[in-house]
């Protein structure tokens, strides 16, 4: 019963889709709020994208999406988890891709439970 | 010196996660460190970011702990990369939050001596509704705090744990004013080409925790601030009566720290990691973890009385430790 305040994210009232590109899409958007924040301008955000070199994102900034992450897909969406097997090398190095693929993974494993 | 006011929330953090979930308290967003580069003009009752782990499957929690980053370059986020799903997953709920100035916090202009560090972590508390002792684990200044936290407030404290720290001693004043100084001289003053150079040398991340930290000093009093904190004694030190945890790494500045420690402090359990420096909790996580788990478990969480009689020097790791 997690209740997160939509702060880096506008209100989605849609459900939650797990296909790859609509995730995509939700991280794009969560992104950018986030780098409109700092005065970034718009960048393209594909699956390649890295967090710390294309983006410019510290460590905390993750901490945060990963609280946008769970307020919209819920608490099978468990950044922390994720995180928990990875060095913090290859955190700060993460894609945005392999977190859409993550997120993908937790909604199917969800569904099919 | 700025003070914290006695009327506002210091912190948005009020939401908690349950299960193995977390909980953000980044509140309306309205006051993130960007939107506040401007001095502050009234006291200050600051925004604090906080985020929250809790055991798995909505087990009550055998402990509380509370982690404290470090200054400048640090946030909670140190922590959540770290060790607090590992403490979660292993019982504790787990409480991080980012200091005033720090990650995604409120940067105020002024009010940065460790006094008001410390009343924002009392009024953090009282704010999450935390009565009950907690175990205070602080990393480098985090530790400082702790420290100064247990003497605040003896009674809301089961016990400190601190990793590459000190209390606020005279020494503990001038080694920080001196980094405090280097920071202003390198980062500030010749910011780019500092910057330049972290990147070159310690890879985009770490320049870029520099380039916030440059950012933190350029725009607030907390260069000035911190060397005007009030120093402890050592007869202060000594009348600290939780148990208390203190982790080196071997090649470290503060190496030796542990045997002044004990001098002061009897009864301190002090670990010297060998092979690690300064930055030992990003550098040996498993470690780090696996010492504070058997420290906190090995303390009685009710009176913060180690069970055992004797240090928890061996006390068994719990199952999920490793």
């Amino acid at each position: 019963m997690t209740t997160v305040n939509q702060t880096a994210t506008a209100p989605a009232t849609d459900a939650p889709s797990d296909d790859a590109p609509a995730v995509l899409a939700e991280i794009s958007r969560m992104l950018r709020t986030m780098l409109d924040e700092y005065g970034l301008d718009d960048i393209e955000v594909t699956m390649e994208t890295r967090f710390t070199q294309d983006l410019e994102l510290e460590s905390i900034d993750l901490v945060a999406l990963a609280s946008g992450l769970e307020a919209r897909y819920g608490r099978q969406v468990n950044f922390a988890e994720f995180v928990a097997g990875l060095e913090l090398d290859e955190i700060i190095d993460l894609a945005v891709g392999q977190l859409v693929e993550y997120v993908v993974r937790s909604l199917r494993a969800a569904g099919e439970s | 010196m700025a003070m914290i006011d006695t009327g506002r929330d210091t912190c948005d953090g009020t939401n908690s996660g349950t299960g193995s979930g977390t909980g953000s308290g980044t509140g309306d967003d309205a006051d993130h460190a960007t939107d506040h580069d401007g001095p502050d003009t009234g006291p200050d009752g600051v925004r604090l970011h906080v985020q929250r782990l809790s055991p798995p499957d909505g087990r009550p929690p055998t402990a509380i702990a509370v982690l404290i980053h470090g200054l400048l370059t640090d946030s909670l986020a140190s922590w959540y990369f770290t060790v607090a799903p590992g403490l979660a997953a292993a019982g504790l709920e787990v409480v991080m939050y980012d200091q005033r100035g720090h990650g995604r916090s409120e940067r105020p202009g002024s009010g940065y001596r460790l006094d008001t560090f410390v009343t924002d972590l009392e009024r953090l508390l009282d704010r999450l509704d935390i009565a009950g002792p907690v175990h205070l684990v602080g990393n480098c200044f985090g530790g400082t705090v702790a420290f100064a936290y247990a003497m605040r407030h003896p009674e809301r404290v089961a016990g400190i744990a601190v990793i590459e720290a000190q209390p606020a001693t005279e020494s503990w004043l001038t080694e920080i004013s001196g980094i405090l100084r280097r920071v202003v001289a390198e980062l500030v003053v010749h910011e780019a080409e500092s910057l330049a150079w972290v990147s070159a040398n310690r890879g985009a991340h770490t320049a870029r925790l520099a380039k916030s930290a440059a950012r933190l000093v350029r725009t607030t009093t907390i260069a000035e601030d911190v060397p005007e904190s009030r120093v402890v004694s050592e007869e202060q030190i000594g009348a600290v009566r939780c148990p208390v945890l203190a982790v080196y790494g071997a090649d470290s500045e503060l190496a030796g720290q542990e045997r002044w420690l004990e001098s002061v402090l009897p009864g301190t359990r002090t670990v010297v990691l060998p092979g690690q420096g300064h930055s030992v909790l990003a550098e040996a996580p498993t470690r780090i973890r696996e010492l504070l788990l058997s420290w906190i478990h090995g303390c009685d969480p009710a009176t913060g009385v180690l069970g055992t009689g004797a240090p928890a020097v061996d006390a068994p790791l719990e199952a999920d430790a490793s």
